[in-house]
């Protein structure tokens, strides 16, 4: 393995802290499931480094499970935003309060 | 895996047969209403003949439990499918078998969704047969909670006052009542060591210290108390009967407050023996009390199933006195009075049903000289409210004279209070059946028709089972004693 | 038992006699209903059958040295057996024949008396009922059966006297006599249950044997003594139970005549001979009884003076000739109660069927209007009204003044004279009530009354034969009733030997005779007819009576001592607008309330909680991030 796995681990720690920010700190619903993805792949990033570290296939296999759900999520994530984009015309977070 | 059955299993036909009824209506195009009420009527005539098929093959000689079906079903946690009968659940069978048959029947006239409501209606039954006749206390949970939810969702959708508020009440009370059953029943199965739910084994003596049986006796009775309208949790129960359509009146009063009574004497006081007689005292008084409360309270009711409601919370009241007294009269009395008190309310509310139907009112300030108009119809009603005062002649009579002859012996104030409360019941009985039937004739009702023969059978059935078992007691207390002596002879 | 029951004659006798009313009433109710002619057939015969098996009976067993007891099982709980049976001696048989005379021909009386109503078949089943109870009332051999038929006897007259129903009134004084009856029967049953816990057993025969007074403690007893009481006064209509028998009245005259006369009131009256030596085992309770029979018997008189409505009289007269009876009862003496309650039934029953005639004629119950209209035209039944009200005031040849004259004996015995004094009092009483209305109707102030009868008469000539058939139909039982008061009097001696082995082992001493008593309760008696002459009979007479004259006086008696106004303040303040108001409160506040109050407090907190959720869906994100940091430190630091 030439990258130590320290850097993997910081790569992948950079990343998770940038997809909370982004999703925590951004008034738009995209910008909110794109910062939910990168950190989804920040933690696969990590697997994957992981599963080079200790040579064990079980890492990648979960970087899959890990893309598969990312999908899932993605598609019925922006599914609902534009439905709610439809109902309401905006993508701001702060308007969607009905179950307050 | 273990099995047993004694013969045929017609305490599981009962249940199979109201399942493929259950079925059927539900493959019925829900235009097709009258088939379906035929199939309605037609399984639960099937349920109520095995139902007195079994009354009668019981062998009242031997005694104990008999048609014995038993199946292990997870031995891992000691859950069986057992089911038998014996002088205790016999009576309630049969009730259920004429109150579910005498309710398809009269709700004959119905209009509006009647494919659900009788789904609904035949879940509900499942849950109570199955109720009175498992053996295994795991089963008893479980169908406590079918009977609840139909209940509602009949209640909810087919109401009429203030239903959804009723619904809700009733559901809520009945919950709480089983979030009190089943820590309960867990803290016995686990403390019992034997890792089972079978009634029979757990109720060997000794099973549990006394300490043990007081704690879940009183967690037991109020639980099933707050079914059975145990005052001062009897709320629900007037505003649920008052709520609730006819048919749905007459198994929510007439069978579902019995699953109550039934609970405690199954579980709590077959379980807990010593825990009974340690709260006997508390039964009694909470009994007295509701027994002469629910009389009064109803005398300033101005709806006729309001009235009834709370003349089901006096009723409810003699049964429980009849459960704490510690004597074989007693229980007698008591069973009795369950079976009495649900062929009376269905009767009443079968009545009311008839004459909401045609008068589209219930309030008795509007009603009045009815008794010439229908004077078939009013003489169910008058019938119901005359079993309902006790006179003799009419089932109530023998089991409220149990009941206080053994109230009395053993408390002497408590049983006391009970018996003055029959000139308070009398007077509030006479005092509806005087405004609703008796007066001048009522211009607004002149153009009503009398009940016909054939809407007139349920009533009829009901009348003739007031007056069989009042005429002659025996058939029912012989059965009753087969159950009820050998239990106070074993206690310790 | 059922081996018998071909054999034993007496046994089939009793249970045709008690089943054939039930039989009717059963077969009108669910089949013919509808067919008022059938109905009514079914039900005489019935009646009929149970006149010939009573008489039977009383025939075949003139000569009874000891009682005859069936019994077969009704029912059986625990420690609790219920017999049904028959328990044949002297007083049930003397009383079975009464319903069953009385009963008969009231049946046939009716037959005129209802034609014509819409609820005839009704009438004639709910008759048959009332009479099959009152039979097995009669013959029960336990107090549990006895209690059993008590209660139908109530709910029958509660039917019967509510039959109008769609008359207030008559609703309202059904329910008001079973609910005052129903008062009463709830003291009988404890009184009951408190005899059955001590003895194990309510065998009539076993309560009446002396032994029992060592099986059961002497306060027991006499409590248990003045619990039965209760239900006596309440179904006798004593004091302090008494106002419902004057709103009965209410149904058709008919069911008065029997109610009055040989079944409800009478059965009080019953129950006490049955019980007789029982109840002389507490002399506490003898002399409550006492005190009680003297009170109503007064009071009911004083009510009787001032009333204008004929039915009502008489059933004031009843109230205090049934105080009459329990007086001479309590007094111990037993014959004389026994014989006033038959020659009772027979004068009582003719004297409402007579009134009967005359509502039904005339259609008012007013005295003075029935005088004006012409009553006196009518000659059989005024003429038996005549002769009955004689023997309810103890004149000289007629039945009453033989039964009479026996209790003032008994009374006379006792220690105390005040007792014979009440009942003196009484006697002259009574026959100025008795006559009072009497003249009245008999001598009608207004001459136009003559005028009006004279034009009367051809209108009834008109009338169609309907109606006339009806008056001769109802003329017979009231000539039958008449020969009955006349001659029953005479008949005091068969009686009096027919009674003898009836608690013969009480030895009752044979009762006294005072040579001077009848002189002086016949004397009171034409005094009391005499002041009635005076006052309301003689021409020119100002008919007011003197009770009249004192206004104080005359308004708490036509009140009824305003026991009325105290029952019904008592239902409304404490029962309606007190206790039910506050139950009925307590559940819809109090219970309800803190229920609602419940679910309103779990909806109220999750709106408070609900402040700390700002909708946003990143504070919810940054939530989760910084709880998991901390988490993450708090395991891994």
């Amino acid at each position: 393995m030439i990258v130590p796995f320290s850097h993997v681990l910081f790569l992948g720690g950079i990343l998770f802290l940038m997809g909370i920010f982004c999703s925590v700190t951004r008034r738009n619903l995209f910008m909110i499931v794109l910062g939910v993805e990168i950190m989804l792949n920040a933690a696969a990033i990590v697997f994957v480094g992981a599963a080079l570290r200790w040579y064990d296939l079980e890492g990648q296999a979960f970087v899959l499970f890990v893309l598969a759900v990312a999908a899932t999520e993605v598609s019925v994530g922006l599914a609902m935003i534009v439905y709610a984009y439809r109902r309401t015309g905006s993508v701001d977070p702060s308007t969607f309060d009905l179950l307050k | 895996m273990q099995m047993e059955f004694a013969g045929f299993p017609y305490l599981s036909a009962i249940l199979l047969s109201c399942l493929a009824g259950l079925l059927l209506i539900l493959f019925i195009p829900r235009e097709k209403q009258l088939q379906i009420k035929w199939v309605s009527a037609i399984f639960s005539g099937i349920t109520l003949l095995l139902a007195i098929y079994l009354f009668f093959a019981y062998d009242k000689s031997r005694g104990g439990l008999q048609f014995v079906e038993k199946l292990e079903w997870i031995p891992y946690l000691g859950i069986q499918y057992f089911n038998a009968a014996d002088g205790f659940n016999l009576p309630n069978l049969l009730l259920t078998g004429i109150v579910f048959f005498t309710g398809v029947l009269t709700m004959w006239e119905m209009r509006e969704r009647v494919k659900e409501f009788f789904a609904l209606y035949f879940l509900l039954v499942i849950g109570v047969y199955g109720l009175f006749m498992t053996m295994d206390l795991f089963f008893i949970f479980v169908w406590y909670d079918v009977s609840l939810i139909p209940m509602y969702l009949l209640i909810a959708l087919w109401g009429t006052t203030r239903k959804e508020y009723a619904a809700m009440k009733l559901t809520l009370y009945l919950l709480a009542g089983s979030a009190l059953i089943l820590p309960a029943v867990l803290y016995l199965v686990v403390n019992s060591g034997l890792n089972t739910f079978d009634i029979v084994a757990l109720m060997r003596p000794g099973t549990f210290t006394p300490s043990q049986q007081k704690f879940a006796f009183i967690l037991l009775y109020l639980g099933f108390g707050i079914l059975a309208g145990v005052w001062p949790f009897h709320t629900w129960s007037p505003v649920g009967h008052v709520a609730a359509p006819h048919a749905v009146s007459m198994v929510h009063a007439g069978v579902l407050m019995k699953i109550g009574a039934f609970g405690v004497l199954r579980v709590a006081i077959f379980l807990c023996p010593q825990g009974w007689q340690h709260w006997a005292e508390l039964m009694a008084l909470l009994a007295a009390v509701g027994i002469i409360y629910g009389v009064l309270a109803g005398l300033r009711q101005t709806d006729l199933k309001y009235v009834i409601g709370y003349s089901s919370v006096s009723h409810m009241g003699i049964v429980g006195l009849g459960l704490s007294t510690l004597t074989v009269d007693g229980l007698n009395g008591a069973v009795l009075q369950m079976f009495a008190h649900g062929v009376m309310t269905a009767l009443f509310f079968s009545s009311v049903g008839y004459i909401y139907d045609r008068t589209h009112t219930k309030a008795i300030a509007e009603l009045g000289g009815l008794s010439r108009i229908m004077p078939v119809a009013s003489s169910y009603f008058i019938v119901a409210a005359l079993a309902s005062m006790g006179v003799p002649g009419l089932a109530n009579f023998w089991a409220e004279l149990l009941v206080l002859i053994s109230a009395f012996r053993v408390y002497p104030v408590r049983g006391l209070l009970a018996i003055i409360a029959l000139v308070f019941s009398a007077l509030f009985m006479l005092r509806v059946v005087q405004q609703t039937f008796y007066g001048p004739n009522n211009e607004k009702y002149a153009t009503l028709q009398d009940v016909t023969f054939g809407l007139g059978m349920p009533r009829m059935i009901l009348v003739a089972i007031l007056v069989l078992f009042g005429l002659y007691p025996s058939l029912m207390l012989d059965m009753i004693e087969t159950a009820s002596i050998p239990f106070i002879n074993g206690l310790p | 038992m059922a081996v018998l029951w071909s054999k034993d004659v007496t046994l089939l006798a009793a249970v045709a006699a008690t089943l054939a009313p039930f039989a009717s009433f059963v077969l009108i109710m669910v089949f013919t209903r509808s067919h008022p002619r059938l109905s009514a057939g079914l039900s005489l015969s019935a009646a009929g059958i149970s006149l010939i098996c009573a008489l039977a009976l009383l025939a075949g067993h003139w000569d009874m040295p000891e009682p005859i007891q069936y019994s077969g099982n009704w029912l059986a709980s625990g420690d609790i057996h219920i017999p049904f049976g028959y328990l044949l001696d002297p007083v049930s048989l003397l009383m079975l024949a009464v319903v069953a005379v009385i009963g008969f021909l009231i049946l046939v009386y009716s037959l005129g008396y209802m034609a014509g109503d819409p609820g005839f078949a009704r009438y004639y089943a709910l008759m048959s009922l009332f009479l099959w109870a009152m039979m097995c009332l009669a013959l029960s051999p336990t107090m549990f059966q006895l209690y059993v038929f008590w209660e139908l006897v109530g709910l029958s007259s509660y039917f019967l006297i509510g039959f109008w129903y769609e008359k207030f009134s008559a609703s309202q004084a059904g329910k008001k006599a079973f609910i005052m009856t129903r008062a009463g029967d709830v003291a009988m049953f404890v009184g009951v249950i408190l005899v059955l816990l001590n003895l194990g057993n309510l065998n009539i025969l076993d309560m009446d044997n002396p032994s029992i007074a060592g099986r059961i403690p002497q306060n027991l007893l006499t409590l248990s003594a003045l619990l039965i009481f209760g239900g006596i006064i309440g179904k006798s209509a004593q004091f302090p139970l008494l106002t419902w028998l004057p709103d009965a009245m209410q149904g058709p005259t008919p069911v008065s005549a029997l109610l009055h006369s040989s079944t409800m009131v009478a059965a009080g009256v019953y129950l006490f001979e049955r019980l007789f030596p029982f109840f002389s085992l507490s002399p506490h309770a003898m002399a409550a009884g006492l005190a009680i029979g003297t009170i109503s018997m007064l009071l009911a008189s004083t009510m009787a003076m001032v009333s204008r409505d004929i039915k009502e009289i008489w059933a004031y007269s009843t109230i205090s000739q049934l105080g009459f009876m329990l007086m001479g009862l309590d007094a111990g003496s037993f014959f004389s109660g026994a014989f006033h309650l038959t020659t009772h039934a027979a004068f009582k029953a003719l004297l409402f069927l007579c009134a009967g005639v005359f509502i039904h004629k005339f259609a008012t119950n007013d005295i003075f209007e029935l005088g004006e209209k012409g009553s006196r035209n009518l000659r059989v039944p005024m003429v038996c009204t005549v002769i009955a009200a004689g023997a309810l005031a103890g004149l000289p040849p007629l039945s009453g003044f033989f039964s009479k004259e026996l209790i003032l004996a008994g009374l006379a015995g006792l220690a105390n004279p005040l007792w014979l004094a009440a009942a003196l009092l009484g006697v002259f009483l009574t026959a100025y009530y008795a006559f009072r209305p009497i003249f009245i109707v008999l001598f009608p102030h207004h001459s136009t009354s003559s005028q009006k009868a004279s034009s009367a008469s051809p209108d009834s000539g008109h009338e169609d034969a309907h109606d006339q058939a009806a008056y001769r139909l109802m003329a017979i039982p009231l000539l039958i009733l008449a020969g009955m008061t006349l001659l029953l009097g005479f008949f005091q001696y068969p009686l009096q030997d027919f009674l003898k082995y009836q608690y013969a082992y009480l030895g009752i001493p044979a009762d006294r005779h005072y040579g001077w008593l009848p002189y002086v309760a016949s004397f009171l008696a034409f005094g009391g007819v005499g002041v009635a002459w005076v006052e309301f009979g003689r021409p020119g007479a100002a008919r007011v009576g003197f009770v009249e004259r004192i206004p104080i006086l005359f308004r708490l008696f036509s009140e009824r001592w305003y026991l009325d106004h105290l029952y019904r303040y008592l239902l409304e303040r404490v029962v309606d607008k007190g206790l039910s108001h506050i139950f009925a409160q307590n559940d819809n506040k109090v219970i309800d309330g803190s229920i609602d109050g419940l679910g309103h407090g779990t909806v109220e907190s999750g709106r408070i909680i609900a402040f700390l959720h700002t909708g946003m869906i990143q504070y919810r994100l940054l939530a989760i991030f910084v709880v998991m940091v901390l988490l993450s430190l708090y395991f891994f630091f």
